[in-house]
């Protein structure tokens, strides 16, 4: 029999041992250097020596942002209202509506409604002056600072936030294919596969076998796929279906808020769920869609009624063709600003970006949005600036009115993003504490969606 | 709630920080700080779920219950962590800035 690591290195397992992203390597911090904005603005002099309004209108800088997830809407919106009209902001996104990963699980375990997680961009173009773009951007040319959209329209930008969220890589689980999403669906972009994913486990039959596949760090909301265990748990009980079992199929050794959803699983859940480490599963084999197979080292699981693969993850792919992704598949940036570690004129913002010891989280993306913001107003502008801080709290419900959660405060030291302080649920806590938390984690929800979108 | 009168710490903090010129409210640092708060209270004054209004509170009672958070006495590890960094001059700063910021159509 071949070892533990040739098993997986024959099956593919190598996205599933990179490298933590703290660990990536990164350059320094880039020069902000303005004067290099004002020469790039080639027509900017000849415009002032005009003085014509209309001409000087269009020397108005230009901030151009890629993606409307937490990241992004913060950014733009931070830049466009607090520079009120001095700087025009452009926000590029694909969809129409904008569904939240964040409170997904809710949706799925039956306690939320689609629509409540559901959200337009119109009142935030409205409200701060962003001119929106319903296109995807395709490319960016660096060297002529423009975004090129699959439209064709090129936008110049004097800077650029990219915040793409993440991609998968769907060869990272032998068998498995963006074909295969549809039959092993992984919901880890919202939308769609949401709704997929919640149809399929609703029609799990009493006594069935659900399957996760977890994936391997970093990845997008680290408590994610436990929250989202606790929420299938959760739905399977309240229609009856005590009978089912949830296997998770884990990469990790440990995972975020162990202590705290073992002992939740136990108290709510007995039975119904079973987290498999890598030593106990030996190793994750191939999945067979077609027959809703998992094969790991020492266990098959046939005819599952749900397997949910959530697969090895990277940076969007704007992201990684231009070049701003290191070797990591994420993109190196500067702590104090979260400027690109590879170009001045970009800012990489959330679960793209190698934020240190910040989790891939929306609230993460929204407080280093902020920082962005800040800081490219203090470039377009010279509007003051202040020492970035970053925030980062992450909710996760177990049962209905059992929430705990986990976060800190995170600073730029020794060359990354690194806590000055953290704090996580305990064990055993009272179920008025879990319940005024679960009061806390809507209010939050609230807060954040009305901080980017209003 | 309880709500603190202005105690002897934050009087001293506040006379400390008048000193330096930062209590008149550095609403520029109040504004860039504020960020960190509105991600979960809601700048129009809007009340959801556990998180309260912060806006339009009397600048004492704002530094008594941030102090309260910083050298926690009172609970919550959010509030206690984002506190925990704040200098006097930050929560007053803070004080000023959300102090100022009026809710006229708030909905409970």
């Amino acid at each position: 029999m071949m070892s533990v690591g040739e098993i997986r290195q024959q099956e593919g397992y190598t996205a599933w041992s990179q490298k933590p992203e703290s660990q990536s390597e990164r350059e320094g911090p880039m020069d902000v250097n303005r004067r290099q904005l004002l020469t790039g603005t080639a027509a900017l002099a000849g415009t002032m020596m005009l003085g014509a309004p209309a001409l000087l209108a269009q020397a108005k800088p230009k901030v151009v942002v890629i993606g409307g997830g937490a990241g992004g809407t913060t950014a733009a919106k931070y830049v466009a209202r607090d520079s009120a009209g001095a700087i025009a902001v452009t926000l590029v996104e694909p969809n129409a509506n904008y569904q939240t990963c964040f409170h997904s699980n809710l949706y799925l375990g039956g306690l939320r409604d689609y629509a409540s997680i559901t959200h337009e961009y119109t009142a935030l173009a409205r409200n701060n002056g962003i001119e929106l773009v319903r296109d995807r951007a395709t490319m960016i040319d660096r060297d002529k600072k423009e975004v090129i959209l699959a439209g064709g329209q090129r936008l110049p930008y004097d800077r650029l936030v990219v915040s793409p969220g993440i991609d998968l890589k769907y060869d990272s689980v032998p068998g498995w294919s963006q074909a295969a999403e549809e039959t092993m669906p992984h919901a880890w972009k919202p939308g769609a596969q949401t709704l997929l994913l919640r149809r399929r486990l609703d029609a799990v039959p009493n006594g069935g076998v659900i399957v996760m596949i977890a994936p391997p760090n970093p990845y997008r909301c680290p408590p994610g796929p436990y929250e989202r265990v606790s929420m299938m748990a959760h739905a399977l009980k309240a229609a009856g279906k005590d009978r089912c079992k949830i296997f998770v199929i884990d990469p990790k050794e440990s995972f975020s808020k162990q202590a705290l959803f073992q002992e939740g699983w136990e108290r709510h859940y007995p039975g119904m769920v079973e987290w498999l480490g890598p030593k106990v599963h030996d190793g994750l084999k191939s999945v067979d869609p077609a027959s809703g197979t998992v094969v790991t080292g020492f266990e098959t699981y046939k005819n599952a009624a749900l397997v949910n693969v959530i697969p090895a993850q990277m940076a969007g792919a704007i992201a990684r063709d231009s070049s701003l992704a290191n070797a990591s598949g994420y993109c190196a940036i500067d702590p104090a600003s979260m400027k690109s570690a590879v170009d001045a004129n970009i800012y990489v913002l959330g679960d793209a970006s190698i934020a240190g010891e910040m989790p891939k989280s929306a609230f993460s993306a929204n407080s280093q949005a902020k920082v962005a913001a800040m800081m490219i107003r203090g470039e377009l502008v010279a509007s003051r600036t202040f020492p970035a801080r970053y925030t980062n709290t992450c909710w996760s419900m177990i049962e209905t009115d059992d929430c705990v959660k986990v976060g800190g405060a995170y600073e730029a030291r020794d060359g990354k993003i690194a806590a000055s302080s953290t704090f996580v649920s305990q064990t055993g806590e009272a179920a008025e504490l879990r319940k005024q938390q679960q009061a806390e984690n809507m209010g939050w929800y609230a807060g954040i969606t009305a901080d980017m979108l209003g | 709630m309880v709500l603190w009168r202005l105690s002897t710490m934050s009087a001293g903090v506040w006379l400390a920080s008048a000193a330096t010129g930062a209590v008149a409210g550095d609403r520029e640092l109040g504004a860039y700080l504020s960020a960190e708060c509105v991600t979960c209270h809601q700048i129009t004054g809007q009340e959801t779920g556990a998180v309260p209004r912060i806006t339009g509170w009397p600048d004492d009672q704002f530094v008594a219950v941030m102090n309260a958070y910083k050298h926690k006495r009172r609970d919550n590890p959010i509030m206690q962590t984002i506190a925990g960094r704040l200098a006097a001059d930050e929560i007053a700063a803070l004080a000023a800035y959300f102090g100022a910021v009026s809710s006229p159509s708030v909905a409970k």
